[in-house]
């Protein structure tokens, strides 16, 4: 054994190693399976149990027409291109759409291996478009069991509970990785030729996030210190009719998909603390069913203005009905839940009749939870990152969507773990595996156990708080320029002071010392809150899931560009690139932010 | 208006590293709006006692990992509702990791 094996409890070899085992890790490395390379999985948690996938309402969507050749109802005035067109458009063109013409290409693809491997399917449905039918439902915990299944048939090794720390870079490209098992403390050096990272959003960074205790944004603060690049850190999707309240059910989307389903989104209202359908105000005409955005805005400026509820949101409320119609509704949800679709997930089979039945009496109160993470690493329609050998797969990757995730990112998600399986096993025959840079080792060994030697300084708990209250306050769902500066030099001072000061006092213990990881994970979670805000103040318009209060234009003129942040010589270097066209050529002039969204009926005017 | 309500949370501790045989603590955690038995737990590691380990994932019932013993009955934390004095113990006392973690959640 070499000096380099001796550093870490362990060293393993493989020739991919793909990050993240759910919906786009898992599927990537069943199709890199089948290509006959060696992979290994690395989780954070336990494959299908772990991340945003198990979570999702579930849709997928395949266009219409391509629908019914997977035996699908579907609909014969749909079709590719116009699938490819419906996501430009309303992605608001930042979109690459060379990345857009593969999601269309492969999404049948997706859902297909996903049917082959016993995914179980509640229906087909106009999920996320009124025009035009083109989602295909299931649950989240089918889909990722669907997924589990097959990846323990082929007897893929894996790694669970253990979490990747950083990329090991040799001459430019991939050699390896450090990981760090969160029950035993033990680290591990893993060499190999290739990483797939498919490690999902950043949602920790809010206090008020739908995602899970593992979403941290690992894979993007690690390949961004690794030097790759990352694009439209600014695009973040927030859930709006998330619960605030109590605490139990705090971050549940049980109500907003419930709001989104038909019988049931005619009767729900959203009211503020006066009791006023304030929608009335803001879109008259589409009302709580106005878009995403609009609706989220909307909540967003009543708490603002004095209107919201004691603990920061707006009411969900059900009291224009009597008791028996209410009644009614329980019975009709309870009956497609649990007689129709047989569902088993506690958010559906006990929360949602719980809730409508608390309406009799109460309003519910709710608000806009950070949802989606719309940019991430920089890839290609290869999913290849900017570092030879680095590939990025589903929501940490960034470059589909443009300005609003408009359709399923579970269809995203698998499409790119396809490509990425299929992609990266050529890469690793084409490369001997590299050096291991010994000092590199060290120090990412020494960094992470700074914090468990110091005794003074400040706790994860502590910086955590702080960094909350920026994301809360400054980088919420409203942006403004003012607070965004504010926002971006509190954090670079957090960044170089507190984060290099954390101290784990309360255990040295190594195992499942949570204190630890979360000094780990706070690195990369300030990392991405950081990039997010400088894109956020950069980008002097309003477009989509963005919204300027001071820069209330979409503006085609200025800034149909992305913007593409890295780390050079330790520091933040920002270009700008124009989004990748194909097909549709990008257009020109200046809409108010409604009109480019296509709700020109409402109002967001400040009071 | 909404009640506040004091309830002892008494937790099974133990490090099989540093300690000899296991302990209990007992931690006041202030309820408010309906919690569950994980949402005191994140309460206690959050301002009492960051080292007490414990398993949570998604909050809602998904991931079925989150499986303890709250009044010596097996349950999952993030469903179980904490509204009055309880007693927390990990699923499987003699496999434990450390604190409410046992080996094979
Ligand atoms: C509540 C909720 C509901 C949703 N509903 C829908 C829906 O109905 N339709 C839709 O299209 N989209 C929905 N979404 C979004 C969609 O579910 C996600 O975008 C998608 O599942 C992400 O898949 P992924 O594989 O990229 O990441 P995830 O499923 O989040 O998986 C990330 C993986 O990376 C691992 N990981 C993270 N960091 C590390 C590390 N350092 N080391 C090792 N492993 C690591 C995690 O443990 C996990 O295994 C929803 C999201 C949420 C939160
Ligand atoms: S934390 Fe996932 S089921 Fe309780």
């Amino acid at each position: 054994m070499g000096e380099v094996e001796k550093l870490c409890d362990k060293v393993i070899s493989t020739d991919l190693l793909i990050v993240g085992s759910e919906g786009a890790g898992g599927h990537a490395a069943i199709k890199a399976h089948s290509h006959g390379t060696s992979v290994l999985i690395l989780t954070k948690g336990k494959i299908g149990q772990c991340g945003a996938s198990q979570m999702a309402g579930v849709d997928f969507n395949v266009d219409g027409k391509t629908a019914k050749k997977l035996g699908f109802i579907g609909d014969d005035r749909d079709s590719p291109a116009r699938f490819f067109e419906d996501l430009v458009r309303e992605g608001l063109y930042l979109n690459n759409q060379k990345m857009v013409e593969k999601y269309v290409e492969y999404a049948p693809k997706a859902m297909k291996d996903l049917m082959d491997w016993g995914m179980r399917i509640y229906g087909y449905d106009s999920v996320h478009t009124e025009e035009m039918a083109r989602g295909i439902t299931s649950a989240g915990t089918y889909w990722v069991a669907a997924i589990r299944k097959k990846v323990k048939e082929l007897k893929i090794p894996m790694l669970e509970d253990i979490m990747l720390i950083d990329l090991l870079i040799r001459e430019g490209r991939i050699a390896g990785a450090i990981a760090l098992n969160i029950k035993s403390g033990e680290t591990i050096l893993i060499k190999c030729k290739a990483i797939i990272l498919a490690t999902g959003g950043w949602h920790r960074a809010y206090s008020f996030h739908t995602g899970s205790y593992d979403l941290t944004g690992d894979g993007i603060g690690i390949a961004y210190r690794a030097g790759a690049e990352l694009i439209s850190m600014e695009m973040v999707q927030f859930c709006p009719i998330t619960m605030v309240w109590p605490p139990k059910d705090r971050g549940s989307i049980a109500l907003y998909v419930l709001s989104c389903i038909d019988p049931f989104d005619k009767y729900i209202q959203l009211v503020n603390n006066k009791g006023e359908r304030f929608m009335e105000k803001y879109d008259p005409i589409n009302l709580e069913k106005s878009t995403k955005e609009i609706v989220s805005i909307a909540s967003e400026l009543e708490v603002e203005n004095g209107r919201g509820g004691p603990h920061g949101g707006i009411f969900f409320s059900l009291k224009h009905l009597r008791t028996k119609f209410i009644d009614a509704i329980i019975r009709i949800a309870n009956n497609r839940i649990k007689n129709e679709l047989k569902d088993t997930r506690y958010e559906f089979t006990t929360l949602i009749p719980e809730l409508i039945k608390k309406c009799k009496t109460e309003n519910i109160e709710v608000g806009n939870g950070a949802h989606y993470m719309g940019g991430g690493i920089k890839v290609n329609e290869n999913t290849e990152t900017t570092i030879p050998g680095l590939f990025a797969a589903g929501e940490c990757s960034g470059g589909l969507w443009g300005a609003v995730r408009v359709a399923s990112a579970c269809t995203e998600v698998g499409v790119q773990g396809i490509i990425a399986g299929e992609v990266s096993p050529k890469y690793v025959k084409k490369v001997e595996q590299a050096e291991i840079n010994e000092n590199q080792v060290r120090e990412i060994l020494d960094r992470i156990n700074k914090p468990l030697m110091r005794d003074e300084g400040i706790t994860p708990n502590e910086l955590t708080k702080k960094m909350h209250e920026i994301s809360g306050k400054k980088v919420g769902l409203i942006k403004e320029g003012s607070l965004l500066k504010e926002a971006t030099e509190e954090l670079e001072e957090i960044i170089n002071n507190d984060l290099k000061n954390l101290c784990i006092t309360s255990t040295k213990s190594k195992e499942l010392n949570d204190e630890w990881i979360k000094a780990i994970e706070l690195r990369n979670l300030l990392t991405c809150l950081y990039l997010s805000a400088k894109s956020s103040l950069i980008r002097e318009e309003s477009r989509g899931e963005f919204y300027r209060r001071d820069y209330t234009y979409t503006d085609h003129d200025n800034w149909l560009k992305t913007i593409v942040m890295k780390q050079k010589n330790g520091e933040l270097d920002i270009k700008f690139e124009k989004p990748v066209v194909t097909k549709i050529s990008l257009p020109k002039g200046k809409l108010t932010y409604q009109e480019a969204i296509g709700v020109a009926t409402a109002s967001l005017k400040r009071e | 208006m909404e009640e506040k309500k004091i309830i002892k949370v008494k937790s099974f501790r133990f490090d099989p590293q540093k300690d000899e045989k296991p302990y209990y603590d007992t931690f006041n955690v202030p309820i408010s709006g309906k919690m569950s038995v994980q949402d005191c737990l994140v309460y206690i590691r959050e301002n009492e006692d960051p080292s007490l380990a414990f398993f949570i994932n998604c909050r809602l019932g998904f991931c079925r990992r989150c499986l303890i013993r709250v009044n010596g009955k097996s349950c999952f934390s993030c469903l179980t509702d904490a509204e009055d004095d309880i007693v927390v113990e990990p699923l499987i006392k003699d496999q434990v990791i450390r604190d409410l973690w046992s080996k094979d959640i």
